[in-house]
């Protein structure tokens, strides 16, 4: 009977249902079966924690969960005392060139971070290019590999986490505070310390525990970097790929206590952070600060100097695969060789890279688009689990998921392992919390009477959700769909443990070409990779702008 | 055709009681409007007959169908919301139309009835234009036409002028109204304004707390209030207990300021009030008066504006009162 459902809950009961078979299915169920792993023995058949005081009493694995936890701090203190200040000079400063900073700030976002380390083993790296020449010049330095090199790259690709949700918190500061403080005898310094960045604090908590998450779940730069450093997510990978038992109980193990970890970081953001949102009621942007020159010039070059920084690693690697190379050995002459090389060795794996891509970002707008519109339209416990659900992929690392799904779609009724789906299905599940969140917070600028609206002139929830909520959330859809794709075709950690035969990827043929020294052609396919991701945002960008003018 | 019925109709929201086994009957044709302060129920009563607040207990009826368990969409109703809800994603002439397209109206018709509402609202000819290209007054006419097109059993208006300036809102108001009578279909009207529900009404509903406080034709609830809410409520009163007007009764009374005058100025039957100007506020055509009359009790009175008219604070006067115009309230 459907007489027992009020009316305005069967769309968004229906939208849940569906996806909860969906993330049932390719979240839980491959989840469940890694903590099943963890605690079965060898053969698969036996209940045991053996494999937890095993795993746990071996000092390599204590120290890859010591390394991966230290690196995470680490980066996120950097991250958040480099992007703090850049922030609040974006927002309250007279910088020039404020909105191409802005640009470019966002770009590391988009872009590979294991690119950006594989550009500093390249430059800086034993054999690197900048290394040779200052060993010719006599000069030495200390070692990129290991942990330092890491919190690099992480620092320089995953600032803008905290520095863009940052920028608008100090935007969104009623500068009336400010005054009142001033009028109350305190000078600007003192007001920016007590009264403004005690308002902004909950923004870079927020963005500084995203940096720590996506420090634990990455495998790429640490693939790169680590070498001998024993790091979660690496290990996960090794241990899975060379267990031979039956049931990859280690990998299990180590996958288990990740997703612990990142989920315990993630409740502690929700729990003490979703509730100290300070409701400034801003009506405009803070006026910029009056400094005088010296400050002026100290900020701006400061900001430039992030932004451009950041940035290098990804500009040296295409100049690079200009470049000739013989093995591992630059030669500084132009050379297309590079290209030539991946357009006849790798075609397939690029044109796969745009396949999955494709199918993954259509995917995830099909299910993140109505989810995000019933998790912020609807209050109740359906829709606060299905929030809770969308965003759980966020925790797991794509290693982990990756192990899981092998387990769970290598046999039995439902056999995905071999194919292409598998890493489309893998990709979308670990791109539903974006697709999510950025379709919520479209839905949240929407007003509901427009939507009651319809519906009392006689078009049916579903109907109202097709004609007038998509059409107004087209942009944001559009812009969301793009980011998809392009982080989608950079995807490395799902896709190493899950490509197969013909169906492997741009990154995969980067990883192996790191393994087996191929700098050439590993330089060229981050070069395309580098387009790919670009080239779609810059005409995202020209459309949005053409859009908005008209 | 027939009127609404609504019948023990309630809501709790946790453990607020939003509407309160609320009955009513509103006939058809008629302009009926929901007043109340905000958070007295009146919008939620409102929603529970568009369809937008399912009902915990009671029932709602169009005549004799009842509707408060079909989904919204089906209900045949005409709703103009607070914020216009013009569709920024159609035309002026879409929007319009948006409500006979589900209704599968014949394209042919389409065009002629979209004319025809647009030119009621006095908006012919605007048809072709973006919502982003008209002013506020304008955008609630959209609404307004988009509402009636669809020759809806009932218009339901949700505070449709509180985002509107006080000029153009008096002038919508009477609008509002003459369409409403011109096309006869039955209005609810919800509004916080007493002035506004007494000038477009046929009878007003007076909510507070979720209850129904009173329910009648506008100069009924004005002149006769049948509770001290409702007397403070509908307009400035004197609420006194009935011994500070020299009665034995042990009651509340309500008296308005201009059912007062000076002694002198009134008949002879009318009881009379010793007592001392303590406050005045001229406002230009009436003045505002406190008198404290000589049991301690301040009378607020009304003055209309005439020349050589004088009086200070402190004076000393006598008030009269017009007995008929006395009311017990509960």
């Amino acid at each position: 009977m459907t007489f027992a459902i009020p009316h305005g809950q069967r769309l968004p009961l229906a939208i849940a249902g569906l996806a909860f078979v969906f993330l049932g299915l390719f979240l839980v169920y491959p989840l469940v079966n890694v903590f099943g792993a963890s605690f079965l023995d060898a053969e698969g058949t036996a209940f045991t924690f053996a494999n937890y005081t095993k795993m746990l009493g071996r000092p390599f694995y204590r120290a890859a969960v010591v390394n991966t936890l230290e690196i995470g701090v680490a980066a996120t203190l950097i991250t958040t005392v480099l992007a703090v200040p850049f922030a609040f000079a974006l927002a309250r400063l007279p910088i020039p060139g404020k909105s191409a900073i802005l640009a470019m700030a966002s770009l590391p976002l988009i872009l590979p971070s294991f690119v950006s380390a594989y550009a500093l083993v390249l430059l800086l790296g034993r054999s690197g290019i900048v290394t040779q020449w200052l060993q010719a010049h006599g000069i030495g330095f200390g070692s990129i590999y290991g942990m330092g090199g890491i919190v690099a790259v992480y620092t320089l690709t995953l600032y803008p986490y905290v520095l863009l949700p940052t920028i608008a918190a100090f935007k969104a500061v009623d500068v009336s505070m400010e005054e009142a403080a001033q009028s109350l005898g305190s000078s600007p310094g003192r007001t920016v310390w007590t009264v403004t960045l005690p308002i902004v604090l909950p923004a870079i908590l927020a963005g500084g525990l995203l940096v720590f998450i996506e420090t634990l779940e990455n495998f790429g730069v640490p693939f790169v970097l680590a070498e001998d450093m024993p790091i979660f997510a690496v290990e996960a990978f090794k241990l899975f790929i060379g267990e031979t038992a039956p049931n990859p109980s280690s990998a299990g193990v180590l996958g288990v206590l990740l997703i612990l970890t990142t989920t315990l970081v993630l409740l502690i953001q929700r729990r003490f952070l979703a509730h100290r949102r300070f409701a400034t009621n801003a009506r405009q942007a803070p006026p910029l600060l009056k400094v005088g020159a010296g400050v002026q010039a100290l900020a701006t070059v400061y900001c430039w100097a992030v932004v451009t920084l950041a940035l290098v690693p990804f500009f040296s690697i295409v100049v690079l695969s200009f470049m000739e190379f013989r093995g591992p050995v630059l030669h500084p002459h132009f050379s297309l060789d590079n290209f030539a090389f991946l357009f006849d060795r790798a075609l397939r794996p690029l044109a796969n890279t745009l396949m999955f891509a494709t199918a993954a970002a259509l995917a995830v707008t099909l299910i993140g688009v109505p989810v995000g519109y019933v998790v912020t339209r609807y209050r109740s416990g359906v829709a606060s689990l299905l929030d809770v659900l969308a965003t759980l992929p966020f925790a797991v690392a794509g290693t982990v998921l990756a192990i899981g799904f092998i387990v769970s779609f290598n046999a039995g009724a439902l056999v995905l392992t071999g194919g292409p789906l598998i890493l489309v299905l893998a990709y979308t599940v670990r791109k539903v919390p974006f697709a999510v969140r950025s379709a919520s917070a479209i839905v949240h600028q929407i007003d509901v009477s427009l939507e009651e609206a319809s519906v009392s002139l006689g078009r049916s929830p579903l109907q109202t959700f097709l004609r007038i909520v998509v059409p107004l959330m087209l942009g944001g859809i559009l812009s969301g769909m793009v980011l998809s794709w392009v982080t989608v075709a950079s995807e490395l950690s799902a896709t190493i443990v899950l490509y197969s035969g013909p169906w492997s990827t741009l990154t995969v043929v980067m990883f192996q070409a790191l393994e087996s020294g191929g700098a050439g052609i590993a330089t060229a396919a981050a070069s395309f990779l580098i387009v790919v991701s670009l080239l779609p945002i810059a005409l995202l960008y020209r459309l949005v702008r053409r859009y908005e003018l008209s | 055709m027939s009127g609404i019925v609504i019948a023990g109709a309630s809501r709790t929201f946790g453990t607020v009681r939003a509407v309160d086994r609320v009955d009513l009957t509103v006939e058809q044709g008629e302009f009926f409007t929901l007043l109340g302060p905000s958070g007295c129920g009146k919008t939620t009563l409102l929603r529970m007959i568009a369809g937008f607040t399912p009902l915990d207990a009671g029932e709602i009826r169009f005549g004799e169908r009842r509707i408060d368990r079909l989904p919204a969409h089906v209900r045949d109703i005409g709703m103009v919301f607070q914020n216009y809800a013009v569709f920024p994603t159609l035309s002026v002439a879409g929007n319009v139309a948006y409500g006979l397209k589900a209704r599968r109206v014949p394209a042919a018709e389409i065009g002629p009835r979209v004319e025809e509402a647009l030119a009621m609202v006095q908006l012919a000819g605007y048809g072709g234009r973006q919502p982003h290209e008209l002013s506020g007054g304008q955008l609630q006419r959209v609404a307004i036409a988009r509402a009636l097109v669809i020759r809806p059993h009932v218009l339901l208006f949700d505070e449709p002028l509180s985002n509107l300036d006080a000029r153009l809102r008096v002038s919508m108001r009477s609008e509002i109204r003459a369409l409403q009578k011109s096309l006869g279909i039955t209005a609810i009207y919800v509004t916080h304004d007493q002035e506004e529900a007494m000038s477009v009404s046929d009878r007003i509903a007076l909510m507070n707390h979720g209850r129904l406080e009173q329910v009648g034709v506008p100069e009924e609830i004005y002149r006769k209030p049948a509770t001290r809410f409702a007397a403070e409520f509908m307009g400035t009163t004197n609420l006194v207990e009935a011994r500070a007007l020299g009665l034995a009764a042990p009651v509340w009374v309500s008296l308005r300021p201009e059912a007062l005058r000076f002694a002198e100025e009134a008949p002879v039957g009318w009881p009379r009030l010793p007592g001392a100007v303590v406050a005045l506020e001229m406002l230009g055509p009436i003045t505002r008066l406190d008198v404290k009359l000589e049991n301690g009790s301040v009378m607020k009175m009304v003055l209309l504006d005439a020349p050589g008219q004088i009086v200070r604070e402190g004076q000393v006067v006598t008030l009269a009162y017009d007995p008929s115009r006395l009311t017990v309230v509960s």
